[in-house]
This record gives structure tokens, C-alpha cells and sequence, in this order.
């Protein structure tokens, strides 16, 4: 246990400042309202790191198969049989969007299958900064694959950075070019079925995952698999097999058990207090404040 | 090489991950003013230079077509034109008597007329194309025979009619024949006698309808037999239940997957 669970030097400052906090509340440490935030920040962390740790040092971690995941070695591999590109659209955000980050590192994986069944791959951008570090990614992984010569970089290319006209181009990427395997992996707003519809249309497996809750629905609509939400997150650690990336996943699913359990209690204390038995408020505790905060 | 490609990223990637994250919550203006003001304006600095390389490429990709005659090089020239056109009025044409700069937007520059008469209207074109894929989109979810889909059928239509005019309209009756008629699509696999489902749906909707008149429901219309109630109701509760699960989901994903970037353990982004 005591090999597993340790403090680490990343917890000593956020600890070192609750307990601060603790002591004396009038030192105004934090934000005033974003206490409790910080806290439940820093457990979640704890526990995600306590799991990297037990991963790392040999236990067995089962993670659930994801079938857009399975899916995704198989579509680049139809896309090869059928001597046809693929697709992948890392959607139409910067760099300061996690969704893009997520989306630029799968891309990454993809570009190794890509590499490995030597199928062509075109990344179509819409931000050049995103641009360069897909750029980066694919000819790592290229090389990481040994086939370097099989990289280019006009297969990572700028479109637009317009919505619609980044949506007009990559429809006409499609329909001209006909890929069998299109991934949208990124953040995406109302382009994402304009995109989806299209590849539905030329017959292309399509695989999308986002974190934008309002687009999911059109990509479930139109794609053959979706990685919805936390799964699209997962995706990269999933992909890398990587024990210490899995143990995070499973460290995601035990806060998640904790907010279910926090969520469960709130409802029965809000009842009861409702009901008049309890005469405590506890939705006062769970109330932040980061934008008024910063105000 | 090696150093400044992995390990300095690495450094940098963390280093600042953890300064913006504390900027929201440690109370020092000296620190939420670098996360606010200065970082963004670092990463702006970054994504203009950039942005002068995403041109290149976009030149340089399409000159390349043009001048070895790739497949469908002829749709290279029309970006070509449009971009050098756009350059043109934007830096070296003016059209205005407003001098260079300020005319960007001055109604009498040509770059505004361009941008207003024909980007803009060609976006709201790729725009408008939507509704026509929402609704094929729509059809084809909707023909999958699953309870799931038939489930999606009933509160997409119940949606659409409430967010109308003519929802309102439609008579507390009429909302008693659809509500019954679900419910006896969801149990008719079970009756196999088709003249007791008859008898029993017709006279379920008779009973219904003369305790309505019976409880004079048609002055005052109890709220499940109001369509934009109804409505209100699957947006408030169903629905909003469903994407609050999704909400935290993804928030717990971006925390964890933040800190796998934050302690340099997901280095894929780099090329690891």
C-alpha cells in the first residue's frame, strides 16, 4: 500500500494551500465560493493518480471494449482494401480547446494504422495552429512506424479558418476524393452534420467523438459509431494500451462512482429537508463562484 | 535537439497547464492577470505566426496542383483567385475615400462589398443547407423500427408541435386520442386478438374523453393534455437529465485527460 499510495510532490502545493486555508480562513487563499472546486479538483486527482500508480506497478486493469475504438483499426484497414484515403477532420477549434488537443492526439494513433496498412491519410485543417501540431504528430508517427517515406506534408494541409467555408471544402474534399474511412475527432458546432451527411452520402464509414454535448446527437444520427463524451477522452489512453493511461481511466471511473454516491446523498438531504425532517440546505455547499470570482 | 523537441515541450506543457488552472482559483491578481491577459496573448502571437504558414500552405498546395496538373486541379484556381482577390482589396485596393486599413469596414470598399455580397451570402448558403440534412438525418433515424427510435419519433413530433403556434391549438381531446394511441402501440405486441385491441383502444378513448367533458377539462385543460406543456416538460426533465449525465461524463474526461497532459504522461501530441 504504502509502495502505491504516496503524496506526491505534484499534491504537496494544492494540500500545503488547503490546509493553509483550513487554519486560517481569513488569509483569503482562494478565489472566495471556488474552495470547494479546488478540493474536489485535487481529490479527483488524488484518486486518477493512486490508480496510475497501482496500473504502473503490475495490477491488471480490465477496460471495457469501445466499438467506435475497435472500430477505428478496421475502417482504416477497409479503407486500404478498397484502395481509398482516409479522412480525418480534427474539427474547427484552436489549440485551446481540449476537444482539439484529444482530436490532434488520436490523430496521432490513427496515422500509425494509416502508416502500418500504408493508406493514404488527409487532414484537412481550419486552424493553422492546429495545423502544424497534427503535422508533427503524423510525421512522428510515420516515423515511429519506420515509414517515413510514406509521409508528406501536403497530407496535412490549411483550408479556412470560416466555419462554412471550412465545411464547403472538406465536402468537396469528399466528394471528389470518395475516402472509404472519415474520423471526426475534435471540437465541431453546427458543420458537424453538414460533414456527417456528406460522408453518409459517399458510403464512407464515418467514426466521430466529441465533447460537445449538442453536436452528439447529429453525429449519432449520421455516423456509423460515436465516441460520446468521456469516451472520446479515453480514447487516446485506450488506443496507446499503455497501463499507467488505463489506470487513469479507471481512476475517471472511480470519481465518477463518487459523484454518483454525492449526487445520490444531495437528493436525499435535499428531500428530507424539503419534507421538513432536515433542516439543513446542502445544495449551499456544492454553489461555486469561478466566474463571479474573477470578476 | 532531442531536449528541446520532448522534454522542453514537456516542461513548457506542464509548467503552464498548472499556472493557468491555479489562475482560477489562487487569489492573486498578478497571477489571474497572466492567465487572462498574458498567456492569451501568447498563445495569439503563436496562432498569428501560424496563421502566415497556414497561407503558405494553402499557396503552395494549390500552385503546386495547378502547375503539375493534379486530379480536380481546376478547383485550385478559383481558391487562387479568391484569395489573391481578397488581398487585392484588402491591401492594395481601396475603392473608398477612407484611407487603407479603416476601410475593411467602410461600406463603400470594395474588400466590404466582396465580403458582404458574396462571402457572407455563400456561407449562409452552406448554412441554410442544414435544414435539408436535418431533416434527412431525421428521416433516417427515424425509420429504424426499435423502441428506442419510436421513442425518439414520439418526442421529436410532440417537440416540434410545441414549439409552434398551432401547438397551442390543438384540442385536449385530440392529445387524449394521440396519448392513448402510443400507449397502445407500446402494448399491442401483447394483445394478439385484434378485436379486444379494437374494442378496448376505442372504448379507452371514449372513456377518456366523456371524463373530459365530465371534468370540464376543455376550460381548464389539465397540463398533460397541453402539447407546449408536454413539451416543456421532456425539454426540462428527460432531456436535461440526459445531457447533465453526458455533462458530468465529459467533465470528468477532461480532468482526467488534462492531467495526463499536465504531468507529462499523454505525450502523444508530441509524436510519443
Amino acid at each position: 500500500m504504502s509502495k502505491t499510495f504516496k503524496i506526491d510532490y505534484i499534491f504537496f502545493i494544492p494540500l500545503t494551500l488547503l490546509v493553509l486555508h483550513g487554519i486560517n480562513s481569513k488569509i483569503n487563499i482562494f478565489v472566495v465560493g471556488n474552495e470547494l472546486s479546488f478540493l474536489s479538483l485535487v481529490a479527483a486527482c488524488t484518486i486518477i493518480e493512486f490508480f496510475i500508480r497501482k496500473a504502473k506497478n503490475g495490477e491488471e486493469i480490465y477496460m471495457r471494449p469501445i466499438s467506435a475504438m475497435q472500430a477505428m483499426e478496421e475502417a482504416v484497414g477497409r479503407a486500404t482494401e478498397m484502395g481509398s484515403s482516409v479522412l480525418y477532420v480534427p474539427g474547427i477549434s484552436g489549440l485551446d480547446e481540449i476537444d482539439t488537443i484529444s482530436g490532434v492526439i488520436i490523430l496521432g494513433h490513427i496515422a500509425g494504422m494509416t502508416a502500418e496498412y500504408e493508406a493514404d491519410l488527409h487532414v484537412p485543417c481550419c486552424v493553422p495552429i492546429v495545423m502544424e501540431a497534427a503535422r508533427e504528430s503524423c510525421k512522428e508517427s510515420y516515423l515511429k512506424k519506420g515509414r517515413p517515406d510514406l509521409y508528406n506534408d501536403s497530407m496535412v494541409h490549411y483550408v479556412t479558418d470560416d466555419q462554412f467555408a471550412y465545411a464547403a471544402g472538406v465536402n468537396g474534399i469528399m466528394l471528389r476524393e470518395r475516402p472509404a474511412a472519415v474520423f471526426y475527432q475534435g471540437k465541431f458546432y453546427a458543420e458537424s452534420l453538414l460533414l456527417a451527411e456528406t460522408g453518409s452520402s459517399i458510403g464512407a464509414i464515418q467514426i466521430a467523438g466529441t465533447g460537445s454535448s449538442s453536436q452528439i446527437p447529429f453525429f449519432v444520427t449520421a455516423c456509423d459509431y460515436v465516441l460520446i463524451g468521456e469516451e472520446f477522452y479515453a480514447a487516446s489512453a485506450y488506443l496507446s494500451g499503455s497501463p499507467e493511461m488505463i489506470g487513469s481511466i479507471k481512476g475517471q471511473d472511480y470519481v465518477k462512482l463518487l459523484c454518483m454516491i454525492f449526487i445520490f446523498v444531495v437528493v436525499i438531504i435535499s428531500v428530507l429537508n424539503f419534507l421538513g425532517i432536515l433542516f439543513f440546505d446542502i445544495s449551499n455547499i456544492f454553489k461555486i463562484n469561478i466566474l463571479d470570482g474573477l470578476k | 535537439m532531442s531536449f528541446l523537441k520532448r522534454q522542453l515541450a514537456i516542461i513548457v506543457m506542464s509548467a503552464m497547464g498548472f499556472i493557468a488552472l491555479s489562475g482560477y482559483f489562487i487569489n492573486w491578481s498578478a497571477l489571474r492577470d497572466f492567465t487572462e491577459k498574458d498567456a492569451a496573448n501568447f498563445y495569439m502571437i503563436i496562432a498569428g505566426f501560424a496563421a502566415f504558414l497556414g497561407c503558405l500552405n494553402l499557396l503552395q498546395l494549390h500552385l503546386q496542383k495547378i502547375a503539375y496538373k493534379k486530379e480536380n486541379w481546376q478547383y485550385s484556381i478559383f481558391t487562387l483567385l479568391g484569395f489573391i482577390i481578397m488581398i487585392i482589396f484588402g491591401f492594395i485596393y481601396n475603392g473608398s475615400d477612407v484611407t487603407m486599413g479603416p476601410h475593411l469596414k467602410n461600406e463603400q470598399s470594395a474588400f466590404y462589398w466582396m465580403y458582404n455580397y458574396i462571402y457572407l451570402p455563400l456561407g449562409s448558403t452552406m448554412f441554410a443547407l442544414l435544414a435539408f440534412f436535418v431533416a434527412s438525418a431525421s428521416y433516417r433515424a427515424f425509420r429504424i423500427r426499435n423502441f428506442e427510435a419510436t421513442l425518439l419519433l414520439i418526442s421529436g413530433v410532440l417537440l416540434m408541435l410545441g414549439r409552434v403556434p398551432v401547438g397551442a391549438l390543438i384540442p385536449w381531446w385530440v392529445v387524449i386520442v394521440i396519448i392513448i394511441s402510443i400507449l397502445f402501440a407500446i402494448i399491442a405486441p401483447k394483445i394478439r386478438d385484434r378485436k379486444v385491441f379494437f374494442i378496448s383502444y376505442i372504448s379507452s378513448n371514449l372513456i377518456f374523453i366523456i371524463l373530459g367533458f365530465f371534468f370540464n377539462w376543455h376550460k381548464s385543460t389539465p397540463g398533460i393534455l397541453s402539447i407546449p406543456v408536454i413539451q416543456e416538460w421532456i425539454m426540462a426533465v428527460p432531456a436535461t437529465a440526459g445531457a447533465r449525465a453526458i455533462m458530468i461524463g465529459i467533465a470528468l474526461g477532461i480532468v482526467a485527460q488534462s492531467y495526463r497532459i499536465m504531468t507529462g504522461r499523454e505525450r502523444s501530441i508530441l509524436g510519443d
